[in-house]
């Protein structure tokens, strides 16, 4: 047993491997492969800036042990879509809407709301609050952010 | 792309990229992660740095013991106040006071002081360094008050030294043994012999809670020592300021310190002056390495805060409501440094008595030291609190002379033209509009049903309030742009405003497009570095769209006449010939730039000593109001925000939808100083320094329905008729939601934050059967 | 954080042989959301940590016996927990309890096993667990045992486990024409700690109250069932006077803790309007 091992994984779809520590997160993992998409801001897993979703599954990375994720398919804010000029229909409502303002929270909302809508394609305002309860955006964006989660679920459909 | 310099519009009423809502100009890079912050940047050999922080309010130093920390395999120094003097024998600095040392000189004045640093190329080596160094203390009495500051023998700085740097604080004195770090005074007319002939007087006394920015992106700076300069590329709103200080600690020259400064993630007004940046720029220095240090949250708490305040209100009214004469105290409670908190007691301060025509006015405002943390700006720099309490005092005399809330508006308010407390007359103040846009959307004057729909039990009350605040801008101040016309015909503007969220970025663009008559496609803006951007006093007080959109219009028209001298120079029309051509014909290829330059200063006089009378106290006025609809249920008192109707006069808008993000934020950041938010101490110790267990609004906190709106209006001395939109929408918050409150269930609350459990406490006093502990 | 050991044992028998029971630096961990949180504020420096996350995967599934009860693996995530079909059907307050426990990102990763061994009294599912009568499996070496949630909890952040002891499993118990209800009150915005939480169950064929539980958590060291409030409900039929009459007793019976989110004083009104309205939610749900 040691403290630190060589881990391999799935990042944006490219296989990668990284010298890690037990005692490091995956933010730094991912910062350490040049990604700062994702963001330590309240180290608690409250605020959402550091969402990862690691095997189809949405994380915080500020919780989340870098050597957990071996073997794991792990996709950031950072992956090309295949949408008009690489967005998806999310970034793009985001855009559209002016769903954010300072940015730094924008990647965990877009993470976020790709897998509400994945999980639920026709979300209901009351389902779309429940949803995003856990990501917070100090501008305070959210009324937007409401429109932006609305206005991707009509863009998937059409 | 071959632009054609377009007409000179800036005498229309109509304009072509003013005015539109285009999406923010960093769009794509925000919603694909790759936007660039400080938070973002890595060096070559960087070093991260550690804060090693004083547990205890205040107290002497007798010892920092860092020799374990220095022992720890990967630890590449420690650094107490000692070494920092090696290279900086004064190590002070501050906007108002050269009050805060860079780490701690043999004096502690609040817990989270820093007064150790670790640098180590693994930030987690740092980290544990820090656990190992421990300090040797010798207690003082502390004072945590601010009225009990004011007469307090426990004084926190022995001696006050005015920085002197900003023109508008050059009055600031030198001064000993108080903890009153500035006290600022109005007198208008006679508010003594006015109560005295008045039908009515009211004093009321209100208190605010200390609470803070929590921008997202927590505080962090990065300084890299390069052979000819001091690069420092820093999260922060005043990278002019910056450069300054540092190079006055430094005894440089401007010119070998360069800052830079990308996208902020969040602001606020926290990010102002200087913060981290001497610690980590000294740092570098004496280890010869790049260093970075990034703050967690829980150190953010002990950075920099907003004001606690206690705020006595008194008024002399006529039996049918007009107010005659009103005097104001205001006490604020700057914590265990000054930051910027002497302009917040003087700015604000004069605002005082809120937007109303009286004619006896008497303003006593105290900027007051304590050992807690420092407090400085925060989004409408001392305003909310003021409007707070002024407003809702007037609903308190409206209830006790059985006026309507809106009635006695109508009656007071300053109108156009009419002078204000210092003697300012008000131009350009829609005050009035905003008013009676408020009371239409609210339909204030038909009948309002206090039953709750929902309301089967029937323990719900419905109430309504509204309240309207008004904010002088910060005067006088400096901006200076550069507009840089390529071969090309595309734009760039240097400029040192910060885009931490506002979309200065976007607005700048639109300004710039439309004093030349292009696409705004075609402009672009160049990040703050005070290596290529010019001076620019600070992005503060949501003054950059009117002073830095003053200089970036005046550089735009600057490179227009020169782009038309020009033309004229090699016989071609200006507003015919596309602007490649223009070039191509005077250097026979792609070659060569036009530099306008434009430079704006607004006028102003400064305050008589004493009177606190000026005809010029500011370039322009934001006015802001909220009409809030509440839910209270009468069993225990907890309340449900239902809808927030916000109406603002920011002038003519640069960006509509921006323009509106712009005041649903600061309303809903409102929001979270009013109901939720509050730190909570233990001798001066924060006992809440996480968002776990400090609560920012979150989506689910969002009122059903929130409707905002700027009123139709044009400040004739702003860039294309525009003024100020950052703060305007936090104003009227707390006291309409409070009058609301009372609306519904008859308890007027004092305080803030407004809690269930307080209305819950007036409702069982109001029964005569107060709860008992 | 300081580097530590990870070991990742594939059973769950070879997890509790790694669990060395003299030494507090080592811990096992399913979601290691909890933990991350205490090593991160350097509460909790570990030397070695044990991941169960590669053990038997029956550990992270709910399965329904024939009589309706539940066996819910430890590992089982709480994300997961509320989409097995058998856990909306047999325990819908579980569910509903769920919309608003933290977030979906912690959802996702922290297990039941962990939400009940950290032992924080503001944690929801313990009142709830216990209001259904449900009961934890654990694994030592010396063996199994069984026991009620109710007796799980010995105090603050406190467990009847012993150090070697790991929590396998929770089972739910069927009970026919039973109905429950959680109520999470928060004080400081939609989404805090609860200030108070106030699970009930009961049995009831449309008039009459039987086997009724009720449980206060968050304002308590650890969750407690209140005997005087399921006294004045077993065999009473429900009308407005029973339930002012609960509320009365629960808040005669409670000793409630006050602190930032609210006084005792207060916290105790809150339970005395609140217990009423818990068991409507039930009546109703």
């Amino acid at each position: 047993m040691t403290t630190h091992r060589t881990i391999a994984f799935t990042l944006n779809g490219s296989p990668v491997t990284a010298h890690v520590g037990n005692h490091q997160n995956l933010v730094e993992l991912l910062q350490g492969q040049g990604l700062f998409g994702a963001r330590e801001s309240c180290a608690q897993g409250l605020c959402g800036c550091c969402t990862v979703v690691v095997d189809g599954q949405a994380v915080s990375g500020c919780l989340t042990m870098a050597t957990l994720v071996d073997g794991a398919d792990v996709r950031t804010i950072e992956e090309p879509q295949d949408g008009e000029g690489g967005l998806d229909a999310v970034q793009q409502a985001f855009i559209e809407t002016g769903a954010f303002q300072c940015g730094f929270c924008t990647p965990g909302f877009i993470l976020m709301t790709r897998q509400l809508l994945d999980a639920n394609p026709h979300p209901s305002d009351d389902e779309i609050r429940h949803y995003l309860a856990g990501n917070l955006c100090r501008c305070a964006a959210y009324p937007e952010i409401i429109k932006a989660v609305r206005l991707a679920a009509k863009k998937r459909k059409g | 792309m071959a632009t054609t310099l377009g007409k000179n519009n800036s005498g229309a009423s109509s304009f072509e990229s003013v005015g539109r809502s285009i999406p923010r100009v960093e769009a794509r890079a925000k919603v694909t992660g790759k936007a660039e912050y400080v938070h973002n940047l890595r060096l070559p050999g960087m070093l991260y740095g550690k804060v090693y922080r004083s547990t205890v309010a205040h107290a002497r130093i007798k010892g920092v013991d860092v020799s374990a920390a220095r022992m720890l395999p990967g630890v590449h120094a420690v650094y107490t106040a000692a070494d920092i003097m090696k290279l900086v024998p004064d190590p002070h600095y501050g906007p108002a006071f050269h009050d805060q040392p860079v780490l701690a000189i043999d004096k502690v004045r609040h817990v989270g002081e820093p007064v150790a640093l670790v640098l180590a190329a693994d930030p987690h080596v740092a980290e544990a360094a820090v656990q190992m160094i421990s300090a040797d203390y010798e207690e003082l009495p502390a004072v945590f008050d601010e009225i009990e500051a004011m007469t307090s023998k426990a004084v926190v700085h022995e001696v006050l030294k005015p920085a002197g740097t900003f023109p508008d604080l050059k009055h600031l004195k030198g001064k000993r043994d108080t903890n009153i770090a500035l006290d600022f005074h109005l007198r208008r007319g006679d508010a003594q012999k006015a109560f005295a002939a008045a039908d009515h007087v009211f004093e009321h006394t209100f208190r605010t809670q200390q609470v803070l920015h929590v921008p997202l992106e927590p505080f962090v700076t990065v300084a890299d020592p390069t052979p000819n300069q001091l690069v420092i590329h820093t999260a922060s709103q005043s990278p002019s300021f910056v450069r300054i200080e540092i190079a006055r600690l430094l005894g440089w020259p401007e010119n070998r310190v360069r800052v830079k400064v990308p996208y902020l993630g969040g602001g606020f007004g926290a990010k102002l002056y200087i913060k981290l940046e001497a610690l980590v720029a000294i740092a570098a220095l004496l280890a010869g390495r790049p260093v970075k240090i990034s703050l967690t949250m829980e150190e953010q708490f002990y950075q920099i805060t907003k004001h606690a305040a206690t705020l006595r209100i008194k008024s002399g009214v006529s039996r049918d409501g007009k107010i005659l004469a009103r005097e104001c105290e205001v006490w604020w409670n700057g914590g265990a440094y000054a930051d910027i908190g002497p302009r917040v007691t003087q700015k604000s301060g004069f605002t005082a008595p809120g937007p109303y025509d009286i004619d006896h006015v008497s303003i006593d405002s105290y900027a007051l030291y304590t050992n807690l943390p420092a407090a400085g700006a925060l989004r409408g720099f001392g305003i909310p609190q003021l409007v707070w309490a002024y407003e809702s005092h007037t609903d308190m005399i409206a209830k006790a002379l059985n006026i309507d809330p809106l009635a006695i508006r109508r009656k007071n308010i300053l109108r156009e033209g009419r002078p204000q407390a210092t003697g300012t007359l008000m131009r350009d103040a829609g005050i009035e509009q905003v008013l009676e846009r408020l009371a239409r959307r609210m339909q204030w004057e038909k009948a309002f049903d206090h039953e709750g729909s929902d309301n089967d039990k029937g323990t719900i009350r419905r109430g309504r309030g509204i309240a309207i605040g008004f904010k002088a801008s910060i005067s006088p101040t400096t901006s200076v742009a550069i507009v840089n016309v390529s071969a090309d015909g595309s734009v760039m503007v240097n400029c040192s405003t910060v885009d931490m969220g506002q979309g200065s970025d976007t607005a700048m663009a639109q300004i710039v497009a439309e004093a030349l008559g292009i696409p705004v496609e075609a402009v672009t803006l160049v990040h703050p570095d005070t290596d290529v951007t010019p001076y620019d006093m600070a992005t503060l007080g949501s003054r950059s769209t009117y002073h830095m959109g003053h200089a970036a219009k005046l550089a735009a028209e600057d490179a227009r006449d020169k782009l038309v001298a020009l033309a004229q120079e090699v016989g071609l029309s200006a507003e015919t010939t596309p602007i490649p051509d223009i070039f191509r014909k005077k250097y026979g290829m792609q070659a060569g730039n036009i530099v306008g330059v434009g430079s704006f200063i607004p006028p102003y006089t400064p305050p008589e000593p004493g009177t606190g009378q000026t005809p010029d106290a500011t370039p322009f006025w934001m006015i802001g109001a909220t009409g809030a609809e509440v839910e209270v249920d009468t069993e225990t008192g907890e309340f449900k925000v239902t809808r927030l109707v916000n109406i603002v006069d920011v002038g003519r808008p640069v960006n509509p939808a921006i323009v509106e993000t712009q005041i649903s934020g600061a309303t809903l950041m409102q929001l979270g100083f009013t109901l939720s938010e509050r730190m909570e101490f233990d001798a001066g110790q924060v006992t809440n320094a996480s968002l776990a267990d400090y609560k920012i609004p979150g989506i689910r906190d969002v009122p059903a329905v929130m409707e905002n709106e700027a009123v139709d209006m044009v400040q004739k001395s702003g860039p294309f008729g525009a003024k100020g939109v950052g703060e305007s929408g936090t104003f009227g918050v707390s006291p309409a939601i409070a009058s609301a409150i009372d609306d519904a269930v008859g308890v007027r609350l004092t305080s803030l934050p407004l809690t269930a459990e307080a209305v819950y406490r007036g409702l069982r006093a109001n029964a005569g059967r107060p709860l008992e502990d | 954080m300081n580097p530590f050991e990870l070991a990742e044992p594939r059973t769950l028998k070879s997890a509790v042989k790694l669990l060395d029971a003299g030494d507090e630096s080592v811990r096992v961990f399913g979601g290691c959301t909890a933990l991350m949180l205490m090593m991160k504020t350097g509460v909790f420096q570990p030397t070695r940590l044990i991941s169960l996350r590669g053990i038997e995967s029956r550990y992270s599934k709910v399965t329904s016996a024939g009589d309706g009860s539940l066996r819910i693996g430890a590992l089982t995530t709480l994300g997961a927990l509320g989409r097995f079909t058998a856990v909306k059907k047999r325990a819908p307050v579980i569910v509903d309890t769920l919309r608003t426990l933290s977030n979906v990102r912690v959802r996702n990763v922290a297990t039941l096993g962990g939400h009940l061994a950290h032992a924080d009294p503001h944690m929801d599912l313990p009142p709830v667990l216990i209001a259904l009568d449900a009961q934890v499996v654990t694994a030592a070496t010396a063996g199994s045992r069984t026991l009620a949630v109710a007796d799980l909890f010995t105090g603050y952040y406190e467990t009847a486990l012993a150090r070697n002891e790991l929590i396998s499993e929770v089972v739910v118990p069927a009970r026919a024409g039973r109905r429950a209800a959680y109520v999470k009150l928060t004080t400081r915005g939609a989404d805090d700690w609860p200030t108070l939480g106030i699970a009930v169950s009961f049995v009831t064929d449309g008039k009459v109250l039987t086997d009724a539980r009720f449980v206060v958590s968050a304002a308590t060291e650890k969750p407690l069932r209140l005997a005087s409030v399921e006294a004045v409900l077993n065999g009473a039929t429900v009308d407005d006077a029973l339930l002012a009459r609960a509320g009365e007793a629960a808040a005669a019976e409670a000793e409630l803790v006050g602190d930032a989110r609210g006084s005792a004083a207060y916290k105790t009104e809150l339970l005395r309007v609140h217990a009423g309205r818990a068991l409507r939610k039930a009546l109703a749900a």
